[in-house]
């Protein structure tokens, strides 16, 4: 199998001021958020990223998106480390996170062409993938209508669509049905199930059990910053279902604490 | 009424509490004091017109014990005639010119006192200081005996073009330096501290475009929209300064200048825009939100003012071209000089390229910003 994702020892520690310490509870002056995370993702799979909020999973996907620097360890996508070769990288992967929005001001079609332009994408390419997305997406109706004033459904549709106009290997998904109504979140799910057809690369971050027992090839869980668990989705749910299983890791790792 | 207070002591909580917004609104206030102390060390030596001065004058038909009085505290120059006294000090080479009357003598104290008549430039600060210097001399002298300029006459020898010239270069720097400011501030806060509020200058950061295109892409398109507002602002101080001034200065104004003065204005003030643009870009992308940007941003503006008010300070002087490398403040000067129909070349080039020097700097700071996962993604 064709690697694509390589984590090696990847690790990211944040200085907590005295408000950060005040209501983190604690008085260590730094926080590790991710603890020497190694695993590696495949062609043609999706790897959940599984845990708890607060465990890691947000920096983990912004180092390897290249929004944050590791302070040690490296990723490579592609072959490319996300230290050395940021720019490369950023043509390799889609990401699509809540964090990350789109200007109210600005109709679908103009974002897709102004995104098209920064990632590269000649314009012959960028119009026919444009067709093609916007109408698996029902966006064809709106694609004139400002950001700002479309549905929260047809949004994260749009935000979507934008995250992939350069035809990434690798796309990062960080809670991408959060908020959405039952249709759209199945829209997004049936999609991430087309992208893996394709022999696109997933890494999809959740704590919703049900969408990585649907969805995941291979499952990481990420507690307290560190690796708990990474097997198959298969494999950890043979004695158990998923939710079960994570509680029993959970438990082991933190020793019951809620 | 409980609630009122209620009302104000939460209010006054949020404010103390918040570290940043006390430092925001008592910083203005340092900033003058310590900004104006520096200008006054620096600058003293250069406003005004030196207390030693000695006006250059002509005296016309004065009694011998008055122009020996005169001559102690004046600087008395001989002219060919009157009517060359009077052009030496419309042409700046003269500061005044005072003219008794021939029957000074027989007349002085009497019902129908002696007019003495004081001409001065009002262009020019010398004369200006001669004039009031004069006046107030004669007046000491014997407040009823005889009377200054009270006869209708054209005392102020200054031409139209000279007037205008005078006033618009003291006004103009100062002027243009806040309207371009507010143009700044207008766009730069939304445009950076917006989009890193809003969550969509993420969204650029993790697409392949380097962050110093990134940051001049920012500032050139900034630098247009503020300039836009700026220049309109010029043109509606220009065409309002006749219903400001008069039409005595005003009307003409406008015409007085040539193409090419509106050309090296224009490359002065495009300048001076990168200048401010690019440093409330800094601000705006150090400020979490456009509001906490706006108030870091305040006392900037403060600054960028004084830099313009600072010009006024060399009015009466001719500053070392070296001065003209100081960002904004040579910018203030060179506009004046443009202005006054005194353009110093060397100076103009300089202070347009130290204020290209300062934004290419600012750039590229900008893009460290942009870089900075501190900055960028600081709760």
């Amino acid at each position: 199998m064709e690697e694509i994702l390589k984590v090696e020892n990847l690790k990211k520690t944040f200085t907590l001021s005295r408000k950060q310490q005040r209501i983190e509870k604690t008085n260590l002056s730094v926080k590790v958020a991710v603890d020497n995370l190694s695993f590696s993702a495949y062609k043609g799979e999706i790897f959940g990223l599984l845990g708890p909020n607060g465990a890691g999973k947000t920096t983990t996907l912004r180092m390897l998106a290249t929004l944050i620097k590791p302070e040690s360890g490296n990723a490579y996508i592609c072959g490319k480390s996300v230290v050395s070769e940021a720019n490369a990288v950023r043509r390799k992967i889609g990401f699509l996170t809540s964090e990350l929005k789109l200007e109210d001001f600005f109709t679908p079609n103009y974002l897709f062409g102004f995104f098209s332009e920064l990632y590269g994408v000649d314009k012959q390419t960028a119009d026919a993938r444009r067709r093609a997305l916007f109408s698996r997406f029902g966006i064809d109706r709106f694609a004139e209508v400002k950001f700002g004033n479309l549905s929260t459904g047809m949004k994260q549709k749009v935000s979507l669509v934008i995250s992939i106009v350069h035809d990434p290997e690798l796309i990062i998904f960080d809670e991408p049905t959060n908020g959405l109504d039952v249709l759209t979140a199945k829209v997004v799910t049936d999609f991430l199930e087309e992208l893996r057809c394709d022999g696109k690369t997933i890494i999809l971050s959740t704590h919703i059990f049900s969408l990585v027992e649907k969805l995941c090839d291979r499952v990481g869980i990420i507690i307290d910053g560190k690796l708990a668990a990474l097997d198959t989705l298969e494999a950890l749910t043979k004695e158990n279902n998923l939710e079960t299983t994570f509680f029993d890791i959970y438990g082991k790792v933190t020793g019951g604490r809620i | 009424m409980k609630n009122v207070f209620t009302i104000i002591k939460k209010e006054f909580s949020r404010f103390f509490k918040d570290r940043r917004m006390v430092v925001t609104v008592l910083l203005p206030g340092l900033l003058i004091y310590v900004i104006y102390s520096i200008m006054g060390a620096v600058f003293s030596d250069m406003t005004g017109v030196d207390e030693d001065y000695k006006p250059t004058a002509y005296i016309f038909g004065a009694p011998t014990d008055i122009s020996a009085q005169l001559s102690e505290v004046l600087n008395v120059t001989e002219q060919t005639s009157l009517d060359d006294a009077k052009t030496a000090v419309t042409d700046g080479k003269l500061d005044i010119v005072l003219v008794f009357p021939s029957n000074f003598s027989q007349t002085v104290g009497t019902q129908t006192p002696p007019d003495v008549k004081v001409y001065y430039n009002s262009s020019n600060s010398n004369s200006v200081y001669g004039y009031t210097f004069v006046t107030a001399l004669l007046g000491q002298m014997n407040t009823s005996a005889f009377t200054v300029n009270a006869t209708p006459d054209k005392f102020n020898l200054a031409t139209e073009r000279d007037l205008a010239g005078s006033f618009t270069s003291t006004i103009m720097p100062m002027l243009m330096f806040a309207l371009l400011a507010s143009g700044c501030m207008a766009v730069a806060p939304e445009s950076i501290a917006g989009e890193k509020e809003r969550g969509t200058m993420a969204t650029m950061l993790i697409t392949p475009v380097r962050r110093v295109e990134l940051a001049l892409g920012k500032i050139i398109s900034l630098t247009c929209f503020a300039l836009l507002s700026g220049i309109s602002s010029f043109i509606g101080v220009i065409l309002s300064l006749p219903k400001l001034m008069g039409t005595s200065i005003g009307a003409e104004t406008a015409a007085l200048y040539s193409v090419g003065d509106y050309f090296l204005v224009l490359a002065v003030i495009i300048s001076v825009v990168l200048v401010i643009i690019s440093a409330f870009s800094v601000v705006s992308a150090y400020a979490k939100s456009v509001k906490e940007a706006g108030s870091l941003i305040s006392p900037l503006m403060i600054l960028v003012i004084v830099f313009g008010m600072a010009t006024m300070f060399f009015a009466n002087s001719t500053p070392h071209v070296a001065i003209y490398l100081v960002p904004l403040l040579g910018s203030g000067l060179a506009l004046s000089s443009i202005m006054s129909f005194a353009v110093n070349p060397l100076g103009l080039a300089l202070s347009v390229l130290s204020n290209l020097v300062i934004t290419v700097a600012l750039v590229v700071l900008l893009a460290f910003m942009f870089k900075s996962e501190k900055i960028m993604f600081k709760k």
